[in-house]
């Protein structure tokens, strides 16, 4: 008999862009709501954008069965932080429970591109931003999935902010206003969609300040 | 890696309200490895027309010098230059002589036209010609130069804000890829001069 | 599932509660999933090519009279496309340790923390710091461990302790040498040179720091994976310290404070064969 061979890959690719920006007392989340399959899309209105906890929201692009059982993970994680520690948990230690939690599927990685958004303790804006097996590093603004390829330069070229590894150390926060930073993510995903065939119909933005969490849309090309 | 990554390149092309730009970087490399950083890309096929290589360095140089001399024949029968669009057929043609053996090379042609109308396309390696109204991209950080691009561009641009617009493009590109950058090298073409710069930029 | 060896990743405090009847996934002691599969290699080696880790860099360390000198750039590349330029990979293992990053980033962040954790826990239950030779032991019992799973490490443990600086190299394939002079990652070439034509053993700090400096910025210049941001650290009887962190980019025309040449290479000029 000759060699049996399973033709079958756990992983799939349904695409989808994500950005982040954080300013001095916000938070800007956003990602496309198209999902696809190859040259099919499956879906032109899911939402890759999740509420972990009160001050973290995260947005994932990649294989979205492995980012929805991420998300379940990180909700039960998140559950049982609250019934020990009776509190929400924090957006930096939310960060690290990611990466760990991606680290832990290190041999079998959750195919999934994440940036996780939020206020840090002081209320200022903070974007962690991923790689697939739990890599991570705190930034003041991020793109991942599909189009991150596209839209990380233009956001270097607006944002250009100095590197928190500079000594003497320079002030890193995005010098955007809340406004600016809506408006800077809408042209980005416009952008984006142009070019990258798996980004478009609707950008969903989450945004984060003091007065709390609030949802934005904005329509993309559909073709 | 590709054959086409082998050296790193990065090329772009826009168009300006009777003007163009085309830019490219200065790296040579072999792979990772920076060998020289003052390396020519782009390419003056008269004073008006200019073609950028991008791709493997050494097809680059074979088929610009098949380019100059297909030129200078039809300059001494003729007695006149090619129009752009002539030109980019020529090159087109040239790429598909060599359909199963091709110049690992992706050119950018750029060329003010006999009324200053401004002319740029691109191809890929076998002569498949791609006309654009607005910018054109080739080589490594092709990908980052089509988002930059596409939110940086603008129509009917002037040439200093043409200028502006291309090196910005070109320098946030090239500094998101490893195989590209070390400065770069814009001409910008108006109908009454040619401006070549050379632009300073990160040089890791 | 098959279950490999997680020892080094017991939690340390008991979760409190009735926790028993919870899901597994999330309560139990923390263990690698592995995938269900005959070709273990094959399966690395495919999942590795869709998720891209990050990798590419250059990190150095040497001893001098006066304790060590570590020095990093801050690239991270997925191919050619580069993912970060702010990346640390100089890691602060604890006042007295620093644990440097190449391989993969991922691998290489996590080890460290864990290690981190380690050596805090030596502290508590033997009343001292941990030495150097000791930590970076530690380290390459976990990496011999997973040795041949596909693990890409490669770092460079430095510190002070009871016995002076130390410095070990220690990476994924089981290595672990002790040395004065170490550069690791795909820039190490470049260092190497700058670094083997410039090193004495009576160097001033301010001396290494810039020798270290030099290094790091040579092999931005040559080599496409590594970038950004040059930091020094350096490492004395009393911990260590951050001395400087340097845009690279900038740093360039520092050392060569000159207008770009014009081109040089004319090809119109080349007579046709």
């Amino acid at each position: 008999m000759t060699k049996q061979q399973a033709n079958w890959s756990p992983y799939d690719n349904n695409g989808g862009t994500c950005v982040a920006i954080a300013g001095a007392d916000y938070c800007v989340i956003a990602a496309d709501t198209r999902m696809s399959t190859g040259y099919s899309i499956l879906t032109r209105d899911y939402s890759k954008i999740i509420q972990l906890a009160d001050k973290s929201v995260m947005a994932s692009s990649g294989f979205q069965a492995d980012v929805r059982a991420l998300q379940k993970v990180l909700a039960a994680r998140h559950l049982i932080y609250q019934h020990q520690h009776n509190k929400q948990m924090s957006c930096p230690a939310m960060a690290q429970l990611l990466s760990n939690t991606l680290y832990f599927k290190r041999f079998f990685p959750y195919y999934a591109f994440n940036v996780l958004g939020g206020l840090d303790s002081e209320g200022k804006g903070c974007v962690f931003t991923y790689d697939a097996v739990g890599s991570y590093e705190r930034v003041g603004y991020s793109a991942q999935g599909s189009g991150a390829t596209l839209i990380t330069p233009f956001l270097d070229n607006q944002l250009k902010s100095p590197s928190p590894l500079l000594l003497p150390a320079k002030d890193a926060v995005t010098p955007l206003s809340e406004i600016e930073a809506i408006d800077l993510v809408k042209t980005c995903f416009a952008s984006a969609t142009e070019r990258d065939i798996y980004t478009g119909d609707k950008v969903e933005m989450l945004v984060l300040n003091a007065s709390g969490i609030r949802r934005e849309f904005m329509e993309l090309r559909k073709d | 890696m590709s054959i086409f990554e082998y050296n790193g390149s990065a090329l772009v092309a826009m168009v300006g309200k009777n003007c163009f730009a085309i830019a490219s970087d200065r790296r040579l490399g072999v792979q990772l490895q920076t060998i020289a950083t003052d390396f020519q890309k782009i390419y003056r096929i008269h004073h008006k027309l200019f073609i950028g290589l991008a791709g493997l360095a050494t097809d680059a140089q074979t088929l610009y010098q098949r380019l100059v001399f297909r030129h200078k024949l039809y300059h001494l029968r003729e007695e006149r230059d090619m129009k752009p669009e002539t030109f980019a057929s020529l090159v087109s043609a040239v790429l598909y002589e060599k359909r199963f053996g091709p110049y690992f090379c992706q050119p950018v042609i750029a060329g003010l036209g006999d009324d200053d109308k401004p002319f740029i396309c691109t191809m890929d390696s076998i002569g498949a010609k791609e006309l654009a109204k607005d910018f054109v991209v080739a080589g490594t950080a092709s990908e980052s130069l089509y988002g930059a691009c596409e939110s940086m561009f603008k129509p009917d641009m002037e040439a200093e804000e043409l200028f502006e617009t291309i090196s910005q493009a070109l320098i946030s590109s090239v500094d998101r890829d490893c195989l590209s950058g070390w400065g770069g090298h814009v001409y910008l073409v108006t109908p009454t001069e040619v401006t070549e710069r050379i632009l300073k930029g990160r040089m890791d | 599932m098959m279950k490999i060896d997680f020892s080094g990743l017991d939690p340390y405090m008991p979760v409190k509660g009735n926790a028993e009847d919870l899901d597994d996934e999330i309560l139990a002691a923390p263990s690698f999933k592995l995938p269900v599969t005959v070709d273990f290699d094959g399966f690395q080696k495919a999942a590795v090519q869709m998720v891209k880790p990050a990798k590419g860099t250059t990190t150095l360390a040497f001893i001098f009279k006066d304790g060590v000198m570590v020095a990093a750039d801050s690239r991270a590349s997925m191919g050619g496309y580069i993912s970060s330029q702010s990346v640390k990979k100089i890691i602060e293992i604890n006042p007295y340790m620093l644990g440097t990053m190449a391989g993969g980033a991922a691998d290489c962040q996590f080890w460290h923390r864990n290690l981190g954790i380690k050596c805090r826990l030596h502290e508590l239950a033997n009343k001292r710091r941990i030495s150097v030779a000791g930590a970076s032991k530690l380290l390459a019992n976990i990496l011999y461990s997973y040795r041949g799973m596909g693990l890409s490490v490669g770092t460079m443990i430095a510190g002070w302790d009871e016995n002076g600086p130390g410095l070990y190299y220690v990476d994924s394939e089981g290595g672990r040498l002790k040395g004065t002079r170490f550069s690791v990652g795909s820039g190490s070439p470049y260092a190497y040179g700058v670094l083997d034509s410039g090193y004495r053993f009576d160097l001033s700090v301010e001396e290494a720091a810039e020798l270290a400096r030099r290094a790091i910025y040579h092999a931005t210049f040559r080599d496409g994976a590594s970038g950004g941001v040059a930091s020094v650290y350096h490492v004395g009887p009393s911990g260590w310290k951050k001395l400087s962190g340097d845009d690279v980019g900038e740093l360039h025309y520092s050392y060569y404070p000159v207008e770009p040449t014009a081109v040089e290479q004319e090809m119109a000029d080349v007579p046709i064969a």
